[in-house]
């Protein structure tokens, strides 16, 4: 045998690129950052936009002509560059020649009557119902979306119904409905939809509701305050990184949309959905609640939502409770006054206790209201003002309509 | 040659416990179980096919590289395990499953160290043989390589899966490859100073394996408490501040303060009857005994196929014993199948057919099953998942395609939306009022008198059952069209398509096919009529017998044992002629047609044996055909290293066609005329080319 013709450095040499071929597959992968892509911001759809624009189109609403034909969309902070034949990050702007439609005018892909609550709005018409459209698109991509299948999908790829802002508004009011809520998906993308039902509702005495991610600019928001009655809008995270780990986005529009909701006079709500393992974090969360405070006053709802595994973010464990009922405490230590926990029947910090006396003043179970301690817009012991919109109750029980329903039965 | 078995056993050991990681580590559908196959194969293919050129101008046959590549072996796979483990949560977000080109991609290059090096191996070893004996016969190290294949399949499915953890088993199989290096090295007479050193390096990397073996890191879980490594997977529990979280292969399965799934899966169903003497549990949800023991049944039986589970949910109160509660260990269909009792309530809570051996939970064939086993007026109930404010094209079609194959067997059929869809299924009219049915049962609950007005609106509930398409194909045994409505969810959930894989796959197959020589592609549309038969076999076999894990262990030990006698009559026949390769085309077609003939038709009425028997008989063939193809080949290095290679190649592409396009798409007696069809062109093409 002539083994030793394979040298002893040979031998060792070989049996070392064979134990660390397994690492070198690593220098292989298309991503290098530790733990992921840092930022799953969307992209622009080139050449994507439809050769001919549909029935449901209708020129955008604040956008600005360049040369050759290019348009920047002037909605969100995503500031869509797009050539002709573009479409835009939220999948439902496009560019045909030189124009920026919206592909969304009058054709939603859902369409229900939701409780208040649910959106969820506390301190706004408490146990109202709400007319809630949503047509297709986004301009986040976030890995927990519940909604993904229209957040996330072209206004062509989804059913649809038509109902232009009008029919809208005849719809909301024989549903009995007192508001119209733009939900679901995200409704900075149908803005233009939005709008025009918004102005159709508020001339039928109908309020509006906006529940979106607050990722839009400051121009449009403005005209948008102008027909708004009331608004839930995400807060995350308090992380830019986590915002572009977890959403395509970043954190400071949002911030900024709050302060401009603020400044308008809007009645708002904020909601944070407590993600296992990232939003978590008890010194973000302290230094999130000191922004609130801060910016916006201790007197805006904070909703922190249990956390479910949903579409791409579904090998993590829900929210454990005693979390939610530690930052709730957390929230209220610092200062904010009106804290809830959502998603966890029977929790205590669904109910709303007056800031000043400390006592009950709305029990809810569920989206029933069994007990009602509010007269006017304020605290029945002690006389506090309580910030929100609220019915004109004496006090008592709140019978929500969607109670009687109608029964169901095969056969 | 003992280095060969040590390597058949490594190779077969390593490939089922790494598919096993990647279950636990991506998604567990049949699309990524074929893919993770595929790869094993055609990697190792790539590793054969290169290693004759390999051989002759890099790195020559000798002893001394024979240690290298069995040291090598040895070690690469407890590497490989934990490279999956950290790169998974470090090229990826903790937390997210991924999509298919990120799973083929990731898994060809942390598989692709060791399945290039282990394809390597066996036409190296031959190589070396050859140093000594030149004249020495292809075919006795294929045989050699099946003895140790069936070694480590036997190895694996009886001892290593039920008593090893997976680091543990992988230093036992790998073990024994350094052992085999140490006797080679003794041998060549090569320095100890160069190979007891490396040998303790490897040993002690082994032996590092096993004291990190229920590591895997993660965010967001909390503090792993519980970790088993069952036959049917790897149950975890995490615990974070006053929660338990059960995962089942990374997906979590239960935790703790989650009454909405428990109410829901209990409460809809069982709120429709007024008296309840038996009620029936495939398997559950955290908290559902305790809501099913509000209607006060005389009797639960909770079916749950994995013990270790069952053990697991109990222990850490996921579920909690009542007296009139008993636990059986078997899988529900064949539990139904072969009981006599009769329930007035079946609740399912299984997960949506990613898998065939799921998706015999949601066919025509046993829902008709499960009605036989119901009262008059009993209910049958299950849940898929659902969705918040749009249904979705394909989620249309999948309920859809439910629906089609619940209406022949039950007069009465409700959808009820939300989270999860839930079907109540009965002959008697069923009712969407749960509050209200539950109110006059006096039975109170957190979630649905709060919640249920408020999600389930009139309107939604009956845009839901409005929704049904009537077109949409029944999901069948023999023909799941649903787990083809469900991988075209999945791509589309990651806005993906196959189709460029496909392509790609399509146009180096032609390339590939058309370097082959004929009787080299009759070995590669053997390993693709193979591979496919053994995956017809095991979905059939599941189907009418139900899922137990050793008998399907024992159909692939037999699908390998099959093809040692079958190769060593192979290498006795003197006369080595095409002729014998047509005829043994013949015999896997005629064995074919017998299958989809009398077996198929007869499957549920068969004992086990004829399919073990069946399985023995085709291997035999394929491996009665090898020797034969190789000689007429020429029996050459090069000749052997094509030949395997081809085998390999056809095995790959046949896995994923067959589980992947074939049985989804067109059901199992089209596939297997398909497979047929395939060896009949190769009958032609060894006809036309090779003549008599």
């Amino acid at each position: 045998m002539d083994s030793m013709s394979w040298s002893r450095r040979r031998f060792i040499g070989c049996t070392a690129v064979m134990l660390c071929s397994a690492g070198s597959s690593m220098a292989l992968w298309p991503f290098s950052t530790p733990g992921g892509p840092s930022d799953i911001h969307g992209r622009i759809f080139k050449g994507d936009a439809p050769k001919t624009l549909w029935k449901w189109s209708h020129e955008a609403y604040a956008y600005r002509k360049l040369s050759k034909d290019r348009v920047v969309c002037g909605i969100c902070p995503n500031r869509c560059l797009l050539s002709p034949g573009d479409r835009s990050v939220c999948r439902s702007k496009v560019n045909v020649a030189g124009k920026l439609y919206s592909l969304t005018y009058g054709n939603p892909c859902a369409v229900h009557v939701d409780p208040i609550e649910k959106k969820p709005l506390f301190h706004f018409l408490p146990a109202s119902r709400t007319f809630s459209i949503a047509a297709a698109g986004c301009n986040f991509r976030c890995l927990n979306c519940q909604n993904w299948e229209i957040s996330q999908a072209k206004p062509h790829e989804v059913r649809h119904s038509e109902l232009f802002p009008d029919q809208a508004v005849e719809q909301a009011l024989n549903a009995g409905v007192r508001s119209i809520a733009y939900t679901y998906s995200e409704p900075v993308t149908f803005f233009e939809y939005m709008m025009s039902t918004a102005s159709a509702a508020k001339a039928g005495g109908l309020k509006n509701l906006w529940i979106s991610n607050g990722y839009i600019n400051q121009k449009p928001l403005l005209d948008l305050c102008k027909v708004l009655d009331a608004a839930n809008v995400n807060l995350k995270s308090y992380s830019d990184k986590l915002y572009m780990k977890l959403n395509g986005g970043q954190l400071q529009p949002v911030l900024n949309t709050f302060k401009t909701l603020h400044d308008q006079g809007i009645h708002f709500e904020m909601t944070t959905l407590m993600v296992t393992g990232y939003v978590d974090d008890p010194d973000m969360f302290k230094r999130m609640c000191e922004w609130i405070l801060t910016a916006t006053g201790p007197d805006h709802p904070l909703h922190l939502l249990r956390f479910f595994p949903r579409y791409k973010l579904e090998r993590l464990p829900p929210t454990p409770v005693s979390v939610l009922t530690r930052f709730r405490e957390i929230a209220m230590a610092e200062g904010i006054r009106y804290v809830y926990v959502g998603n966890v029947p029977g929790h205590d910090g669904n109910n709303t206790y007056c800031h000043q006396c400390h006592r009950l003043l709305v029990e809810r179970r569920g989206y029933h209201i069994p007990t009602f301690n509010i007269s006017g817009q304020h605290c029945k012991f002690c006389g506090t003002q309580i910030p929100g919109v609220w019915n004109d109750h004496s006090g008592g029980q709140i019978q929500n309509p969607n109670t009687a329903g109608r029964e169901m039965v095969t056969g | 040659m003992t280095a060969v078995v040590a390597t058949g056993v490594s190779s077969v050991v390593t490939q089922l416990y790494t598919i096993r990681e990647f279950l636990s580590q991506f998604q567990g559908n049949e699309i990524v179980i074929a893919l993770f196959l595929f790869n094993w194969l055609i990697i190792g293919a790539m590793g054969t096919y290169t290693a004759h050129g390999v051989a002759r101008h890099i790195a020559p046959a000798r002893l001394t590289g024979l240690v290298a590549v069995l040291l090598a072996l040895a070690v690469l796979p407890t590497i490989q395990l934990l490279t999956i483990r950290l790169l998974r949560t470090s090229l990826f977000i903790p937390g997210v499953s991924v999509g298919f080109y990120h799973v083929l991609l990731f898994s060809f290059l942390t598989m692709a160290p060791y399945a290039l090096l282990v394809g390597f191996a066996l036409p190296y070893s031959l190589f070396i043989l050859r140093l000594a004996r030149p004249d020495y016969p292809g075919n006795r190290i294929y045989i050699t390589d099946n003895f140790g294949d069936v070694c480590g399949g036997a190895l694996f499915s009886f001892v290593l899966v039920s008593y090893c953890a997976p680091f543990t088993a992988l230093a036992i199989a790998n073990g024994l490859l350094v052992l085999c290096a140490l006797a080679v090295c003794h041998i060549a007479g090569i320095s100890r100073k160069v190979y007891v050193p490396v040998s303790v390096v490897i040993i002690f990397i082994l032996g590092a394996g096993t004291l990190v073996e229920s590591w895997t890191p993660g965010a967001g879980r909390g503090k792993l408490v519980h970790t088993t490594e069952s036959p049917y997977g790897r149950l975890q529990v995490y615990r974070q501040h006053d929660q338990y979280a059960l995962f089942s292969d990374g997906m979590p399965q239960f935790s703790s303060h989650d009454p909405i799934s428990a109410e829901e899966s209990s409460h809809y169903p069982l709120s429709q009857l007024r008296r309840i003497d038996q009620v029936l549990l495939i398997s559950g949800v955290g908290g559902i005994l305790t809501q099913v023991r509000k209607h006060q049944p005389k009797g639960i039986d909770y079916v749950e196929l994995d013990p270790e589970a069952a053990i697991t949910q109990i222990a850490y109160g996921f579920l909690t014993p009542v007296n009139t509660l008993e636990v059986i260990y078997a899988d529900a269909r064949a539990y139904l199948n072969r009981t006599d009792k009769r329930y007035d309530a079946v609740i399912m809570n299984l997960p949506e057919p990613v898998t065939f051996r799921i998706n015999r939970f949601y066919t025509s064939g046993f829902f008709r099953l499960v009605k036989s086993r119901l009262s008059s007026n009993g209910v049958f109930s299950f849940s898929f998942s659902g969705f918040d404010n749009y249904l979705g094209e394909h989620h249309r079609q999948k309920i859809s395609s439910i629906y089609n194959s619940l209406a022949p067997h039950f007069q009465h059929v409700l959808l009820l939306p939300g989270e999860k869809i839930y079907f109540l299924c009965s002959n008697a009219p069923v009712s969407s009022q749960i509050p209200d049915l539950l109110a006059k049962k006096n039975v109170g609950t957190e979630y649905i008198d709060a919640y249920f007005s408020g999600n389930l609106t009139p309107e939604r509930i009956s845009s839901l059952n409005q929704s049904i398409d009537p077109g949409t194909p029944e999901n069948l045994d023999l023909s799941p069209y649903l787990m083809t409505l469900m991988f075209s969810q999945w791509f589309d959930k990651y806005d993906m398509s196959p189709t460029v894989f496909i392509a790609v796959l399509c146009l180096l197959c032609l390339v590939y096919l058309s370097r082959l020589r004929p009787e080299t592609f009759v070995l590669f549309a053997t390993g693709w009529v193979t591979m496919g038969n053994e995956i017809l076999v095991i979905f059939a076999f599941q189907l009418f017998f139900g899922y137990i894990y050793l008998q399907i262990g024992l159909i692939i030990t037999v699908f390998l044992a099959g093809l040692l006698p079958g190769a060593l009559y192979g290498g006795r026949i003197k006369h080595r002629h095409p002729f014998w390769l047509k005829i043994t085309d013949g015999a896997i077609c005629f064995l074919m047609v017998f299958f989809m003939v009398f077996i198929l038709p007869a499957a549920d009425r068969l004992p086990v044996s004829v399919y073990l028997a069946y399985g023995f008989c085709v291997s035999i063939v394929c491996g009665f055909q090898f020797p034969l193809a190789l000689s007429i080949g020429g029996g050459g290095n090069s000749a052997v290293a094509h030949s395997f290679s081809a085998d390999l190649m056809g095995a790959a592409i046949g896995t994923l066609i067959t589980s992947v396009i074939m049985i989804p798409l067109f059901g199992i007696q089209p596939t297997a005329m398909v497979l047929v069809g395939f060896k009949l062109i190769s009958l032609g093409t060894i006809h036309i080319f090779a003549g008599d």
